[in-house]
């Protein structure tokens, strides 16, 4: 039997003896993990394209687990986030960008069905407490993180339950209670978290003693004072507050009467509000904002800031929207409104980067209503927090809520910066990240800042054409007040969902490099490669001619001045 | 220049020192762990390498990596007979070779013959190893012709390869007979009396053909699965087949050296390099364009087409409608416009990957 050369090795008096590496000339290929631009976009931190790379390996919890090393509330945000992650999408230069939310919400969902244990250890029983204000997500997200960061946390919460806006804000059409309460009891039952319910700082327990009492204090109250709202000083005296009327429906279930309304405000508490009093029953809706529809052109400064499918909801569902405008002049009979002067405008921003509002005079019109609703924003109620608030909020130092008190940080919607869910939860990460630093005394945590990869550098031609999956939405005939409008992916296209990952900026293991290298200077460390360990460089052979890095689809390969 | 003068040259122009061939590697920690697990990991490579690093083809060799890929889809029960060319002599600088199997050099013009000698032998034996035949464009379009007629003729059981880089390389860049129409080469200049090469260049694949051999096919560097499933076809077969294989050369082509794939791609994508198989004499397959793009597409990426963009130049226009009607040409007669279907094992038209590696071939 002939004895046949086996595999890539060679003996003495082959090429190998020859190392053509001195061949190079000015630049190498080097592995170069930029960030994708979902995780870049992303404000609880998520890393899309790595739990997207999990999925890929067909391994859903191992996804999840990489999801809430940033994310623990995947259930929720999965539903309520306005996914700028989707937005910055590299994919959306294709085909369109990957139905991001989506896949997390199914994820978050799945754990909870499958009981998925959430990657934190328990604390040591004598680890350092930190005291967290609010179980709103900015609480809730920095009590998880403290975990994880191996210190315990103690909640104190104002209210009986926990979530803050989530459960008093955010409508059941959009986050089914059954969804909230199941993915915050899971959290809450981690070993090392205390909530303290009905626990009102101010009344029960005060800023001082906090801080005397604990390693840190976080605090994350939310905003819960409406901020007064007059037109030329006239105020209607059947005026009822945005999120007061929506907290009240939500306990309540009813509305004041009323058939034509005007709402004014331009975020996420006006278009709830436009919506649920339509379905409760209100012939007119109409939203007055000064911000601008998403278009092709609108400056995202300008764009309205809701959730964009909210959006597109509430138009199908025929809530009237006057975009650039706003509220002139009440006209009254006696103390009741009965119409409206609307005005045009546009906001513009001055030399030093303050906006302005110009409205345009001969744009009045009159709209008739029977209310007038105004959600022009709140404010944090200050009960308790004298000492620390600045105009309205809490306005702390830096990207880690640093207060001027030691040891005092401020997260979520109080810091007067924010207004989403996945803000709050990003906060909380990193305000713990910046207590846990105080605590053992290495000063603020680094910030790990890796520039993000644009779709120009991506190699395009290798991804199959593939769509984004619609998913199911309830008709508007259909739409009430419990039922979940938006429904679920469903395993098969979370799956295929996750194959459309373009792995931007980082190795999709497609052997391309290892494939196409002229001169075998890219090395296979696995059989079946699952990612950029996988691969070597050999420069003993490489002779720089850069063919891997422009055929790696992924921009992950990229040619560096030489090192050695 | 002595050995140490030309070493410290190349220290100054590059700024470290390169190791000499015999010398061993000097490197800075990480690189040297990163060279020790390359090392290693080198013998154990989840692929059959018959031609090996430390050959000697320039950057990005459309060639080199069009030899790999054919040994690694036929090999290893192989030989080969190698035409003079640059393939023969980058990858056996005495006393070195690159190449993992049993390997003869034959003259530029008869590696058919002596493959033919060495499948009669092997038959004499009573061996079943295959026997390959690789040449360039000069060696089989040209010189080695009449010899590759006569192997087909006599039915021998052998795989030709044709590495086409449309020039003679080796020696300088000389224009070939399948060297494209209004290409530049050193023989064949662009200038006051010619735009590049005046000729077409030669449909060599329907002469092949035309020997009614079992299977003849054209590939590309640039859609290795669909190369690799032609050789794997071929090697299949009892009898005479031939493979011609788009390989660009950086150097000749005047491309930078990254670029060899993307130029290879439009070579395709535009109609100009058609991808088919012909059996018994008819055409059986074709890898559908399913993103046509103009031949300018292409040729701009080339030096040797620079002259077709001479603004100035009245007959540079021309030129490129001449290339485009013969891309057009191309694409009306192998029906090459289309989609192509969705079938796993077609590796027709796409180089489409996900994680773990191509997606053609996956079921
Ligand atoms: C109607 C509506 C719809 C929204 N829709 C969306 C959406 O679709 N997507 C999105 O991303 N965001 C949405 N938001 C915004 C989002 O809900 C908030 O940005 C987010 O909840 C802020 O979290 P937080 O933890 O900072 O504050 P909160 O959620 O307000 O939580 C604060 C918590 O602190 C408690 N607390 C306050 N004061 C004290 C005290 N003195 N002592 C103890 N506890 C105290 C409160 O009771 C509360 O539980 C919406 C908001 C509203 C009002
Ligand atoms: C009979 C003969 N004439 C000329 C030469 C010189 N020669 C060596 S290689 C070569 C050109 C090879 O061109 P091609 O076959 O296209 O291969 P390439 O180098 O382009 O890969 C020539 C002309 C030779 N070796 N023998
Ligand atoms: S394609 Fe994947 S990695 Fe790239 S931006 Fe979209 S989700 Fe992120
Ligand atoms: S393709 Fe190979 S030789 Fe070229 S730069 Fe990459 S590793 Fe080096
Ligand atoms: S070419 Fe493919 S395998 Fe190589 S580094 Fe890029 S993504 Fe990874
Ligand atoms: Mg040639």
């Amino acid at each position: 039997m002939a004895v046949l050369t086996r595999g890539a090795y060679a003996d003495a008096g082959t090429s190998l003896d020859f190392k053509t590496g001195n061949w190079r000339s000015t630049d190498m290929p080097a592995h170069v993990h930029a960030a994708a631009p979902c995780h870049a976009a992303c404000p609880a931190g998520e890393d899309q394209q790595a739990w997207f790379a999990l999925l890929q390996q067909h391994d859903p919890k191992g996804a999840w687990c990489e999801l809430v090393s940033a994310n623990p509330l995947p259930a929720i945000t999965g539903r309520v986030c306005p996914h700028p992650c989707e937005t910055a999408c590299n994919r959306a230069a294709l085909e369109g960008a990957l139905a991001i939310h989506n896949v997390e919400r199914w994820l978050g969902d799945q754990a909870v069905a499958q009981g998925w244990a959430y990657p934190v250890a328990p604390p040591a029983v004598d680890a350092p407490v930190v005291a967290i204000v609010g179980a709103g997500p900015a609480g809730l997200s920095a009590a998880y993180h403290c975990l994880r960061q191996g210190l315990r946390a103690e909640i104190f919460e104002a209210l009986p339950e926990a979530g803050g806006l989530l459960r008093s804000g955010i409508p059941a059409t959009r986050l089914p209670r059954d969804v909230l309460d199941a993915e915050l009891a899971r959290l809450l039952a981690l070993p090392g978290i205390t909530l303290n319910l009905r626990a009102r700082l101010g009344r029960d327990v005060t800023l001082e003693g906090l801080r005397a009492s604990h390693a840190a204090v976080l605090l994350g109250p939310g905003c819960q004072e409406g901020k007064e709202w007059s037109v030329r000083g006239a105020v209607p005296t059947d005026l009822h507050e945005g999120l007061a009327l929506l907290r009240k429906f939500m306990d309540v279930g009813a509305f004041p009467p009323g058939d034509r309304v005007v709402v004014h405000g331009g975020g996420n508490t006006a278009m709830d509000l436009c919506r649920l009093m339509k379905r409760a029953g209100a012939a007119q809706v109409t939203l007055v904002t000064a911000s601008g529809l998403p278009g092709p052109d609108t400056d995202p400064s300008d764009r309205i800031n809701v959730v964009p499918r909210e959006l597109e909801e509430a138009l199908e569902e025929g809530i009237e929207i006057i975009p650039h405008a706003s509220i002139n002049r009440l006209i009254m009979k006696g103390s009741k409104v009965t119409g409206v002067e609307i005005v045009s405008l546009r906001k513009f921003t001055g030399k030093d980067g303050h906006s302005e509002r110009v409205s345009f005079g001969g744009t009045e019109r009159v709209l008739p209503v029977d209310l007038v609703i105004p959600c022009v924003g709140e404010r944090v109620s200050p009960e308790g927090l004298e000492a620390v608030i600045q105009g309205g909020y809490l306005a702390p130092e830096d990207i880690w809520g640093r207060l001027p008190q030691d040891g005092v940080f401020a997260v979520g919607d109080a810091r007067g910066d924010r207004g989403t869910v996945a803000q709050a939860i990003g906060d909380g990460r990193r305000a713990a990240m910046a207590a846990a630093a105080m605590i053992a005394g290495t000063g603020a945590p680094p910030l790990a800042e890796r520039p993000t990869i644009p779709a120009s550098a991506l190699n395009p031609v290798y991804y199959p054409p593939s769509r984004r999956t619609l998913v199911p939405v309830l008709p508007v005939a259909e739409r009430g007040f419990e039922t979940e409008i938006e429904g679920d992916i469903g395993t098969a296209a979370a799956m295929a969902e996750a194959a459309r990952c373009l792995s931007c900026g980082n190795c999709l293991a497609c052997d391309n490099c290892w494939t196409f290298c002229p001169d075998n200077a890219v090395i296979k460390t696995a059989e079946l490669a699952r990612d950029g360990s996988h691969y070597v460089f050999d420069l003993d052979y490489c002779k720089g001619c850069g063919l891997c890095a422009q055929e790696c689809p992924t921009g992950y390969i990229q040619m560096l001045p030489e090192t050695l | 220049m002595t050995d140490d003068t030309r070493l410290s040259a190349l220290r100054q122009k590059f700024g470290r020192p390169p190791a000499a061939p015999d010398e061993p590697a000097t490197k800075a920690a990480t690189a040297t762990e990163a060279a020790t697990e390359a090392a290693t990991a080198r013998t154990r490579q989840p692929r059959f390498e018959g031609l090996v690093s430390g050959h000697r083809a320039c950057q990005g060799c459309g060639e080199a990596l069009a030899a790999r890929l054919v040994m690694e889809a036929s090999g290893p029960d192989v030989m080969v007979a190698n035409a003079t060319g640059c393939l023969e002599v980058f990858t056996t600088p005495w006393p070195q070779s690159a190449w993992r199997v049993p390997w003869i050099h034959s003259l530029f013009e008869n590696a058919p013959a002596v493959a033919s000698g060495m499948e009669a032998a092997m038959k004499a034996k009573g061996r079943n190893t295959k026997v390959l035949a690789f040449g360039g464009d000069g060696g089989t379009y040209d010189i080695g012709f009449q010899a590759l007629s006569g192997m087909l003729e006599r039915y021998h059981n052998i795989l030709y390869i044709c590495y086409d880089n449309e020039a003679y390389m080796n020696t300088g860049v000389q224009r070939s007979s399948s060297t494209p129409h209004a290409a530049a080469t050193t023989t064949s200049p662009a200038g006051k009396d010619r735009m590049g090469k005046r000729h077409l260049k030669k449909d060599l694949l329907s002469i092949i053909a035309a020997h009614h051999i079992p299977y003849a096919a054209s590939a590309s560097v640039a859609f290795p699965q669909d190369l690799q499933r032609k050789v794997r076809y071929a090697m299949g077969i009892e009898g005479p087949t031939f493979i011609v294989v788009h390989s660009p050369c950086p150097l000749g082509w005047k491309h930078a050296s990254a670029l060899t794939i993307e130029v290879a791609r439009r070579a395709v994508e535009c109609g100009l390099f058609p991808l088919v198989e012909l059996e018994r004499g008819s055409l059986s397959n074709i890898m559908p364009i399913r993103h046509l793009r103009p031949v300018t597409d292409y040729l701009q990426l080339q030096g040797r087409f620079s002259h077709l963009f001479d603004k100035d130049d009245p007959r540079a226009e021309r030129e490129r409608d001449h290339l485009q009607a013969l891309a057009d040409y191309n694409i009306a007669a192998f029906g090459l416009a289309g989609e192509g279907g969705d079938d796993a094992a077609d590796t027709g038209g796409h180089a489409a990957v996900g994680r773990g590696g191509p997606i053609a071939g996956r079921v």
